[in-house]
């Protein structure tokens, strides 16, 4: 959007002048509808590359010492980023108890595995429905409050449900040990997820990755619809002037409650994947660092966004998981030793990373792209 | 036809009245007036006839309904659409969007499930945005952002938001505040104008007694939340207690 020209003033003055933009401007907007394709063609093309990228190609891979299960790991946590950052970046609305629907549909799925059907696309469907019920629940009752109010109400319900979890509920969900007796079958009957793709495996490895790569281009088309639909143009609305947004004739009330439905059910197709991924439920996976978890990643990302908490999901868990794993610091590809025992700190370079993006580039890793990108085409491309 | 009447309309705010006992009719097409000195209830009752507040007693009945038990968006989906005293736009929105929303809400309802549609099947929506925009000047602008906009066009922006919901009824509260001479002047004719072309009944609350004088049929005089004098402009300029009122005001 913020790629075409902003129009001045004295375009007012001119009555030719407004007709003959006006007449221009209807051409964009089929070019919206092609930019949709677009989005999700790039987004399948990205998600195609990535795992290998990331884990087997020269050179690159050797740099990033990235591996393929990671690369399932930061899709999985980049839809429930993505999702929580509708409610975030869009709709304005700060929920601290997004590990309620995350984890809630990670025990479901995982229930649903050993009681119903071990069919993996019923799993993620069930995990699903059941976190789009307890949004519904909760957001019935936290969005009667707005502010500090309702991030309180919801970091309550959150612990709430971790609390359920760990002690009364404990003969179904095993407590703190975690759900352990998640069962993943084939997909379609017919795919074992944990076996490479034949012919493809050196790109895409596992079936479980197209598996879960596929339901990722799903979740960014099915988000971009939505900020594309009636419903972007409201929450927006609702982000920058709820009162205005009530008395142009919108029941905020009920948006705002779409919204969060919207977000908790991409939190609970995230939550479901993230229990076939591991066949395994952790029960931190309700607790309310996970909760902060996501928060961190949208804003490391970038919440004017669609793909800026994406970005933040992958960059989080890459310090996270491979930072850690370092032992020591040498320049790249050397055997020059920098540091010993680097990978120890690695929360300590998270804060430091967060930290950074945040002071230098307020709107995140995304807006950073952006500006960058804007900054090449300037200086390429000139004036014409 | 009545098409709004309150009956013995009254807020407090604990031991304080600051709307006590109104009574107010307009009529279709009529354009009156609110005025009365700083405090004397007059965004108080635009807040309780648009049910942004619950009245603590009385009445409200628009197009012969009550309309007290009302939600906001219900109120505008009636058809009473409202400007505030502080111009209350989307301020990181672009211009056009700005009326568009207010389009979306006049053309699709108060909700809808309508997320999986994209905004390019609603064609109608984007085209009642611009004649709006076009009806306050504010085409050309379209693509600024809000919030860049210069204060006199900040508020008129806001009347476009108010005029897209495409009310019967619109309240004003203040709606040249803080302009220069010519933009009060120009928002003056735009009054006007929509009221004219859109048959638009008015209820404006303004201290700029050209203003008041040049929109006005009818003027109602509040002071301490009360109605203490009613009638055509020339009437109430000469009332002594309307005089006291100011002068009272003042002094305190
Ligand atoms: N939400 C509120 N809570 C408590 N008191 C309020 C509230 N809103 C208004 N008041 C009080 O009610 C009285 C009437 O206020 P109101 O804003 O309606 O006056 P007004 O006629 O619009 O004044 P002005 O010309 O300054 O805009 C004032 O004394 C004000 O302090
Ligand atoms: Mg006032």
């Amino acid at each position: 959007m913020s790629d075409e020209p902003t129009e001045t003033a004295d375009a007012a003055e001119d009555g030719g002048a407004v007709v003959e933009r006006t007449r221009r401007r209807f051409p964009s907007w089929s070019r919206a509808v092609e930019s949709e394709w677009f989005v999700v063609g790039a987004t399948t093309v990205a998600v195609a590359l990535f795992p290998w990228l990331f884990a087997r190609a020269p050179v690159v891979s050797d740099l990033l010492n990235g591996y393929q299960d990671l690369a399932s790991l930061i899709l999985i946590w980049g839809i429930f980023a993505m999702g929580f950052n509708l409610l975030l970046g869009y709709t304005g609305l700060l929920s601290f108890g997004h590990a309620a629907f995350w984890g809630g549909a990670a025990y479901a799925a995982g229930l649903f595995s050993t009681q119903v059907s071990s069919s993996p696309l019923l799993i993620v469907a069930a995990g699903t429905v059941f976190a789009a019920l307890l949004a519904w629940v909760l957001g019935f009752v936290a969005l009667r409050r707005g502010g500090i109010y309702f991030a309180i109400l919801t970091l309550a319900f959150g612990q709430m449900m971790y609390y359920m979890a760990l002690s009364p509920l404990s003969g179904i969900t095993n407590g703190e040990n975690g759900y352990t007796d998640v069962e993943v079958g084939q997909l379609f009957g017919s795919f074992h997820l944990r076996y490479p793709v034949p012919g493809l495996d050196w790109l895409l490895g596992t079936w479980q990755y197209v598996f879960v790569g596929a339901i990722t281009v799903l979740c960014v088309a099915l988000a971009y619809r939505v900020l594309n639909s009636p419903y972007g143009m409201v929450f927006r609305a609702i982000r920058e002037n709820e009162q205005r947004a009530e008395f142009v004739g919108l029941n905020v009330w009920r948006y705002k409650l779409m919204a969060f439905i919207i977000s908790g059910s991409l939190a609970g197709v995230a939550g479901s994947l993230f229990t076939i991924h591991g066949s395994y439920v952790p029960l931190e996976s309700l607790y309310w660092t996970t909760s902060g978890e996501v928060v961190i990643m949208a804003v490391l990302g970038g919440v004017g966004s669609l793909f800026g908490p994406i970005l933040g999901a992958g960059l989080y868990l890459y310090v996270e998981n491979i930072t850690s794993g370092i032992r020591e610091l040498t320049v790249p590809l050397t055997d020059v030793v920098l540091l010993d025992g680097f990978g120890a700190y690695w929360h300590l370079i998270l804060g430091l990373v967060f930290v950074a993006v945040i002071v230098l580039f307020p709107r995140g890793i995304w807006g950073l792209f952006r500006d960058v990108a804007a900054g090449i085409r300037r200086l390429g491309g000139g004036r014409r | 036809m009545v098409l709004l009447e309150t009956r013995g309309l009254t807020k407090s705010f604990g031991g304080l009245v600051a709307v006590d006992g109104v009574d107010l009719a307009i009529e279709e097409g009529e354009s009156i007036s609110v005025i009365g000195p700083n405090g004397a209830g007059k965004s108080t009752l635009i807040n309780l006839v648009t049910r942004m507040l619950d009245p603590t007693a009385g009445e409200i009945e628009f197009k012969g309904e009550s309309i007290t038990g009302y939600e906001p968006h219900e109120v505008v989906q009636k058809g009473v659409s409202r400007s505030f005293q502080t111009a209350s736009i989307f301020p990181e929105l672009s211009v056009e969007e700005n009326a568009q929303i207010a389009s979306l809400a006049a053309e699709h309802g108060s909700f809808r499930l309508n997320f999986l549609r994209h905004r390019d099947n609603y064609g109608e929506v984007e085209a009642s945005a611009r004649e709006i925009l076009d009806a306050v000047d504010l085409l050309g602008q379209r693509n600024v952002t809000a919030e860049d906009l210069p204060y006199g066009d900040k508020r008129r922006l806001e009347l476009a938001i108010a005029l897209a919901s495409e009310p019967d009824l619109l309240l004003m509260d203040e709606p040249t505040a803080g302009m220069s001479p010519e933009e009060t002047a120009a928002t003056v004719r735009l009054i006007e104008r929509v009221k004219e072309e859109l048959g638009l009944t008015i209820l404006l609350v303004e201290h700029d007694m050209e203003v008041v004088f040049n929109v006005a049929d009818r003027i109602v005089v509040l002071h301490r939340g009360a109605v203490i004098a009613e009638g055509a402009p020339e009437e109430v300029q000469g009332d002594p207690e309307v005089q006291e009122a100011y002068l009272g005001g003042v002094e305190a």
